[in-house]
């Protein structure tokens, strides 16, 4: 075998190239997220050079601190938890036993609120319970008094069921499908009636679900950002909004000191988690799954009824919850102040376009920016997900650590990731003796990028992870590099789910609010979900036309992640 | 070519998958490794390929050391039982993806390169036809054809049939068999099947726990397994041990005493090993003869009842065998040399299960609480039945010597 040098050099790079995209994914890590968080923690342990536990312990020993920030981002944590699982749990037990017209369709959609933009919900549901809202309205057509239900802890709850109960529905779900019915048939044939079947051997088999959905749910909605700053205003402030608050006044020390105590409760809920749902990966799928019924029985029994009635008015809250803040949205958008059809808002944004100032929020550049931000995520973030797929799927020493030093930016808030690439790479960084500094814009890139790629990783790495390792080796073996047959061989297969994390990259890059909003503070890089929220302060009417903006945007990424994604029991 | 592995260790952590291996290969020649599975007959394969590096000694392919060559450098063909096929390729772009790397040997273009293996394996004309639409044995010859395409020099089979019934499995290993002695490739086999093996290599090496037990041609093998191991593992075996009590005539033969041990140890042990050789999948045969050879209980050779105590014991008269009063040995009789009518060396023992084969009749003699296999041609098995008393025995000169 001649080769030329030229060839040679090539397949060098060849067999390097997958080493080389892995330290440089790691060299982004520590600079865009590792870099940023120690620079929070720093903050808030340094004083003037000097290590003090003071801005910490203050926090700590305040007592409105750990009463109305801490407690209460706790209490409403888990009131919401509660109310995913009371909304989550009836749609898996329809999804998993029931057979009815578009039960699939339902099903895929309950990934919708996974990219749907949080600030755009936000905005459905002041649209929805807002003093002139679909609610109050709809009370006063039949004469009821109106109800005030904007700034309550109920509002709060309700928008994250939103988010949440379409996960506790979908793992739930999964993990039903997966109960065999010879199982079950056992337990009948042994003389176990039918509740009792159920509680002995399908319930022991749905609790680990119910517990990885619920424990979700608590961490996500304990970090739950744009939904309490719109729902609950400055008067029901999570940690979260409360970091954001202090960013906005500049205490920095502050601000840290509170992000580091959420970071250090994040992190330790995570662990707890991924631990928990180490030992519980449901076996998945079964060949005999428990049969589905009709949701309208053939006979009718008084238990029939029941649960007819009851899955009516399930139905019915549904569609309150979930259908009705979108269409009030959409309805308040194209709604004058005096109750008739207009397109006044939508005017509105083109005339600020042409005549706004410069310190107005301009709808175009919004635009712009959210999509050049979302291209930028996807060229970082694709390549960064899928390496990092490839890798914790193979086994080598200190795979946990990488597997949980590459997921920790899921557990870290983007509040936190933004507050850390202010303080230290916009605002500037000395190294070795040069001034580095990097753009607002770029900040927003790496935020989006940090926040996007372990969802392309998840979405990649179960198909790497079926993918039959003879078929790289019989590749190498016909003389394919390492990167040749990641190429050749496993990209190609596993292409869907790579289209299916680039659109979620695409989707979180264009509703990401938290970073953004304190990276974009005083620069002109604000993205749609920004100007909503400086919309959504003064009016109503144009924060809902832009939100429907954002709701086009969004549905395009869905149609695309439904299209080719297919694991979503597992996020 | 020739391939060399010169004293292969593989650890995994404390695990050790490989100790002190070597091997060596002829040009051309069709190599075996067979053993149960866990022996490291895989691992000695991924080492040859390059899938894993040997944490000491050496691998070499005509002399040249291939520590640090990766697998594509090594120009060696590779079928898994699995097949591996690319799904996303067409049968043709399958066979023709080595051709990406090299040119095809003989200078043709790589079209025609691709027809003329696919003619190789009966498959002309399957060029354009999706893998997953093909049989088992159809995606098999497909993968066989895509390793032999860009002419390696070493062709590594990987329990290659396994996934394949019975039938079509014999088939196809003729097939590969007639293919690797018309290209002259050097090939190495990997099977947990010792028949095939025995049938179809040049040489094998018999591995267990991850060293080489034997090395030799398959009769050889077959007929003076070098230990106990091979003797079981290698076809069906019945092994004693016992102590030499005396040459007769010159060495000519010799008396074996065959000691029993008492009889609860017996049995303990007895089930002990066979629980441990289920856990590590050993076969049948392996599980058998060690119940067989655990079964040492004493009987004298005219048969007669005698009462069962610690002591008791039955002599055997073996032939040929170098040894000196007193010396410990371990023999084995194979169950085809056990016969009805045999004058030397008989035992007595209950009928407890019959398995008819065709030619043969497979009889498990229960003696004193253990069990022997006997082969019967099919003319005497009429004279087996269930709960019978049967005598056997067996020609001082058919018993072989293990260490």
């Amino acid at each position: 075998m001649v080769r030329t040098a030229s060839r040679r050099v090539a397949r060098l790079l060849e067999q390097r190239l997958l080493s080389v995209v892995a330290a440089a994914t790691a060299v982004i890590l520590v600079v865009l997220f590792y870099y940023p968080v120690a620079t929070v923690f720093a903050d808030a342990v340094l004083a003037d050079g000097r290590l003090t536990l003071e801005p910490i312990t203050a926090i700590l020993t305040s007592e409105f601190y750990l009463v109305d920030i801490i407690w209460f981002t706790a209490k409403q944590a888990f009131y919401s938890t509660l109310a995913s699982l009371a909304l989550g749990l009836p749609a898996a037990w329809l999804f998993a036993r029931f057979e009815f017209h578009g039960r699939e369709t339902l099903r895929s959609l309950t990934i919708l609120p996974f990219v749907m933009p949080s600030i755009m919900v936000a905005v459905g549901f002041v649209a929805t319970f807002g003093r002139n809202g679909t609610l109050n309205r709809a009370l006063s057509l039949f004469g009821l008094p109106t109800v005030e239900l904007l700034f309550t802890l109920e509002a709060i709850i309700i928008a994250h069921a939103f988010y949440n109960a379409p996960l506790v529905a979908r793992i739930v779900t999964a993990a039903w499908e997966s109960v065999d019915a010879r199982a079950v048939e056992t337990a009948r044939s042994l003389g176990a009636n039918p509740f009792r079947a159920f509680r002995d051997v399908v319930l022991p088999q749905l609790l680990p679900s119910i517990g990885v959905g619920a424990t979700l749910t608590f961490i996500f909605t304990f970090a739950s950002f744009p939904i309490v700053l719109a729902l609950g205003g400055f008067q029901l402030a999570t940690i979260e909004v409360f970091v954001f608050a202090k960013v906005r006044d500049l205490a920095y020390a502050e601000a840290a000191s509170l992000a580091v105590i959420e970071t250090v409760i994040s992190l330790t809920l995570t662990a707890v988690y991924l631990r928990y749902e180490a030992t519980q990966r449901a076996a998945g799928g079964t060949a005999n799954p428990l049969p589905r019924r009709s949701v309208v029985p053939d006979t009718w029994t008084t238990k029939s009824a029941l649960q007819t009635v009851g899955i009516a008015g399930y139905s019915v809250v549904v569609v309150l919850v979930f259908v009705v803040p979108i269409a009030s949205m959409l309805l308040a958008s194209v709604t004058g102040g005096d109750g008739s059809l207009t397109l006044t808002h939508y005017a509105f944004l083109a005339e600020r376009q042409v005549t706004g100032a410069s310190f107005q929020v301009k709808p175009l550049p919004a635009i712009w920016n959210s999509l050049v931000f979302a291209v930028g995520t996807l060229l970082v973030a694709v390549p960064m997900g899928v390496t990092m797929a490839v890798l914790t799927t193979r086994q080598y020493r200190g795979r946990t650590l990488i597997d949980a030093l590459a997921m920790a930016p899921f557990a870290v808030s983007g509040i936190v990731v933004g507050l850390g690439l202010l303080r230290g790479l916009v605002f500037g960084v000395d190294v070795f003796g040069t001034r580095i500094r990097v753009t607002g814009a770029l900040a927003i890139v790496a935020a989006h990028a940090v926040g996007a790629y372990p969802f392309v990783t998840r979405n990649v790495a179960p198909l790497f992870s079926r993918l039959d390792g003879r078929l790289v080796e019989s590749a190498r073996s016909l003389g394919a590099t390492r990167t040749r047959a990641l190429l050749d061989i496993e990209l190609p297969l596993v292409w869907t789910g790579v289209v299916a994390g680039a659109a979620f990259a695409v989707a979180i890059s264009i509703g990401e609010f938290d970073s953004t909003i304190i990276l974009a503070e005083g620069s002109g890089s604000f993205t749609m979900p920004v100007a909503v929220e400086r919309l959504l302060g003064r009016r109503l009417g144009p924060a809902t036309a832009m939100g429907c903006v954002l709701l086009v945007v969004t549905s395009l990424s869905f149609l695309v992640v439904d299209r080719f994604g297919g694991r979503w029991g597992e996020l | 070519m020739k391939l060399e592995l010169d004293g292969v260790s593989k650890r995994y952590g404390t695990a050790t998958a490989l100790e002190d291996v070597s091997l060596s290969v002829k040009d051309g020649e069709f190599f075996t490794l067979v053993g149960p599975s866990g022996c490291g007959k895989t691992t000695t394969l991924r080492c040859i390929a390059g899938f894993e590096s040997p944490t000491e000694g050496a691998v070499r392919f005509d002399g040249d050391s291939m520590v640090g060559v990766p697998p594509e450098e090594r120009g060696v063909g590779v079928v898994f039982q699995n097949y591996a096929l690319f799904p996303h390729m067409s049968v043709g772009e399958n066979v023709a993806y080595g051709l990406r790397f090299v040119d095809p040997p003989g200078g043709v273009s790589k079209d025609a390169r691709v027809s003329e293996l696919l003619d190789l394996v009966d498959l002309s004309g399957f060029e354009d036809r999706d893998p997953d639409s093909l049989s088992g044995g159809q995606q098999q010859r497909v993968a066989l054809a895509r390793a032999l395409a860009p002419g390696p020099d070493l062709l590594l089979l990987d329990e290659p049939m396994s996934a394949l019934d019975a039938r079509l499995r014999e088939r196809l290993r003729r097939q590969v068999k007639r293919i690797q002695s018309e290209l002259g490739v050097t090939t190495v086999y990997v099977t947990h099947d010792q028949s095939e093996a025995l049938a179809v290599s040049d040489r094998v090496a018999v591995l267990n726990r991850g060293r080489v037990e034997q090395v030799g041609v398959p009769r050889d093998v077959y007929r003076r397994p070098r230990t106990r191991f091979v003797a079981e593992f290698v076809g069906e075996n019945n092994v004693f041990d016992g102590v030499v009590k005396r040459g007769l005539t010159d060495r000519q033969a010799s008396l074996v005493e065959v000691e029993s041990r008492p009889e609860t140890e017996g049995v303990g042990a007895a089930v002990e090993r066979a629980e441990a050789s289920e856990a590590t999948g050993a076969v049948e045969a392996a599980e058998a003869a060690e119940t067989a050879e655990a079964a040492e209980a004493a009987e004298t050779a005219e048969a007669t009842e005698t009462p069962r105590t610690e002591t008791d014991s039955h002599q055997f008269v073996l032939g040929g065998i170098d040894a000196d009063a007193g010396d410990s040995l371990t023999f084995c009789v194979r169950p085809e040399h056990l016969h009805v009518d045999a004058e030397a060396n008989q035992i007595r023992g209950t009928v407890v299960d019959s398995e008819f084969q065709g030619s043969t009749t497979r009889v498990r003699l229960d003696w004193r609480g253990r069990e022997l296999t006997v082969s019967v041609p099919d003319s005497e098995d009429e004279s087996f039945e269930l709960g019978d008393d049967v005598v056997v025995g067996f020609d001082p000169e058919a018993t072989h010597v293990v260490e």
